[in-house]
Parts: structure tokens; C-alpha cells; sequence
């Protein structure tokens, strides 16, 4: 049973560097050959400023970037072996560049348990409001997790 | 506001019309290897998409993939389509697992096109579907695209 007075609850932000070699790292996994990933010089080649990052790139960062992610869910109450991922969603409000430093924030924004016929179901939202150094937003990545009881 | 000046234009705003669709992108069958591969890259090593056994005792069926490299597919799509630096937005919701040897295909549609301070915008729907038309995500993107001048 999910417990609604975390609703709202925000983390400590998280600092981590944005990385070529993640991005490059992320693209090859996913089986996309574009060169603009490999590397600055074939970036530039083709007309970026730098490697461009990966439009799934974010998921790196909340898993890289914020260590201490599973132990904030669990101090949620969040059962994090059961947990499915339900989805995501990202709005990219400025460049992101190799070599930015991000900081980003988690809140809990939602939660609701919900009876299923196979039981009870806890549906959460958590939002990570992204800034670079220079404190401009930058990227702000919004998940609902389903944890199954 | 989101200008990357740096980004070559790959579509313009004149060349994109509703109900367009998106050029389809069919993706190698998923393979364990690649689920290793994309554990490491993205830093979500949760075993359950690494360690078949873990999938038997939890009921998946073997081992099942990440949905945010289904997600990862969808974002090739997209890339190869309007290049990275055009995305604003784009979100996905997870449907159903994706199994070892699955061969995903990415689709979209152009549902919107609009102007706001006079850039241009397309927004759309993706999906990811296997090779028995099964969705196992969809969701939406918005872009902003240059004017032919």
C-alpha cells in the first residue's frame, strides 16, 4: 500500500558530468550505428558542435548520475523488487552538451494503489528536474513505476 | 529558446505534413548479449533482464528486455528521422515485455504540425510492436523543425 504522504516529497539533488563515451556507450547497446554518436570529430563532420545526446539518454543519468536512486525509493516505502516500469516521458528544454555538469532533483508526484484482479497494485510518479552549471533547466524526465504487492 | 545552433537540419517544417509517416525502422532480433551490453551502458542492472532465473521465479517467462531499450529503439526512429537536437518532447508508455529473439519494428505518425514565435513544430505518435504485431510501447513526440527560407 502505497503511502500518500510521501506525495511531494523531493530528494537531494544529485551532480554528475555528462559523458561522450555514455552516450556512444548507450547508442552501440541500442544497436544504432550513427556516427554522430562515436565520437566529437564524426559528430562535428556532420554538423554538431559535439556528440549529441542519446534521445534516451536521461535514463543514464538517473541510473549513473544518482547512485543513491534505489535507496531513495526504498526510504519511500517503494518495493524496488517489484517493481515494472509503466513510462517515461522527457522534455528536453535546452542543449545538453559532453562535459555540462547536471544537477538533478526527484520528487514523488504522484501515487495511487489500485485493486486488480491478481491484487493490489501501487502506480507512482516521480519527476527529476535536470539544470547545468549555469542553473538554466535543461531537461525534466517524468516515470510511473507499477509496483506489484 | 531551445536553439542548438550547432545541429544540422535533417527536415524542415515545409516538408512535413499530417499524416505523414514516419520512415520504419525494423531492429535486429533482441539478444541476450544485447541486454548485457545495454545493463551496462544504461546502469539498470536489475537481473531480471540478465539472469533467466530470476525470470522463473517471478513469472516473466525467461528473461525479458528493458523497456527503456525498446524505449532506446523508438529513439532511433526519431533520431534517424528529425536528428536528436530537434526533440522536445517525447514519452513512452510500456505495453508489454519483450522477450529474447523478439524483433521489434518502430512505426510513427505525424498527427500535428504548428508554429509558436514563429518556429516550427510536428508532433507525432511512435510505437514498437514484434514480429506478431504485439505493442510493446507507444507513445508521442514533439519536435521543433526549421523553416526553408
Amino acid at each position: 500500500m502505497f503511502d500518500k504522504s510521501v506525495i511531494g516529497k523531493s530528494f537531494p539533488p544529485f551532480s554528475f558530468e555528462v559523458e561522450r563515451g555514455k552516450i556512444r556507450e548507450l547508442a552501440l547497446a541500442i544497436g544504432d550505428d550513427n556516427p554522430i554518436y562515436s565520437s566529437k570529430e564524426e559528430a562535428q563532420a556532420a554538423g554538431y558542435d559535439d556528440v549529441p545526446l542519446y534521445p534516451t539518454s536521461p535514463t543514464t543519468f538517473t541510473f549513473w548520475g544518482n547512485r543513491k536512486m534505489i535507496g531513495q525509493l526504498v526510504s519511500a516505502g517503494i518495493n524496488v523488487m517489484r517493481i515494472l516500469h509503466g513510462e517515461e516521458e522527457y522534455e528536453y528544454l535546452a542543449p545538453i552538451h559532453p562535459g555540462d555538469i547536471l544537477t538533478g532533483v526527484t520528487t514523488i508526484v504522484d501515487g495511487k494503489t489500485r485493486q486488480g484482479q491478481s491484487g493490489s497494485m501501487d502506480i507512482i510518479t516521480t519527476e527529476v528536474q535536470y539544470a547545468n552549471q549555469q542553473g538554466i533547466a535543461v531537461l525534466k524526465a517524468r516515470q510511473v513505476i507499477i509496483v506489484r504487492e | 529558446m531551445t536553439t542548438d545552433a550547432q545541429a544540422p537540419t535533417k527536415v524542415y517544417y515545409e516538408d512535413v505534413q499530417v499524416g505523414d509517416e514516419i520512415p520504419k525502422l525494423v531492429k535486429a532480433p533482441v539478444t541476450h548479449l544485447q541486454l548485457v551490453r545495454y545493463a551496462g551502458a544504461s546502469g539498470d542492472f536489475n537481473p531480471l533482464h540478465t539472469d533467466s532465473r530470476i525470470g522463473e521465479l517471478i513469472g516473466t517467462g525467461g528473461i525479458i528486455a528493458h523497456g527503456m531499450l525498446i524505449m532506446g529503439f523508438v529513439g532511433q526512429l526519431l533520431s534517424d528521422y528529425v536528428g536528436p537536437a530537434a526533440l522536445r518532447k517525447f514519452g513512452v508508455r510500456f505495453r508489454g515485455m519483450t522477450h529474447l529473439e523478439d524483433v521489434i519494428t518502430c512505426t510513427g505518425t505525424i498527427t500535428e504540425k504548428y508554429e509558436t514565435d514563429g518556429r516550427g513544430y510536428i508532433a507525432g505518435k511512435v510505437q514498437a510492436a514484434d514480429q506478431n504485431g504485439d505493442v510493446k510501447a507507444s507513445g508521442t513526440f514533439v519536435a521543433a523543425l526549421p523553416h526553408r527560407s
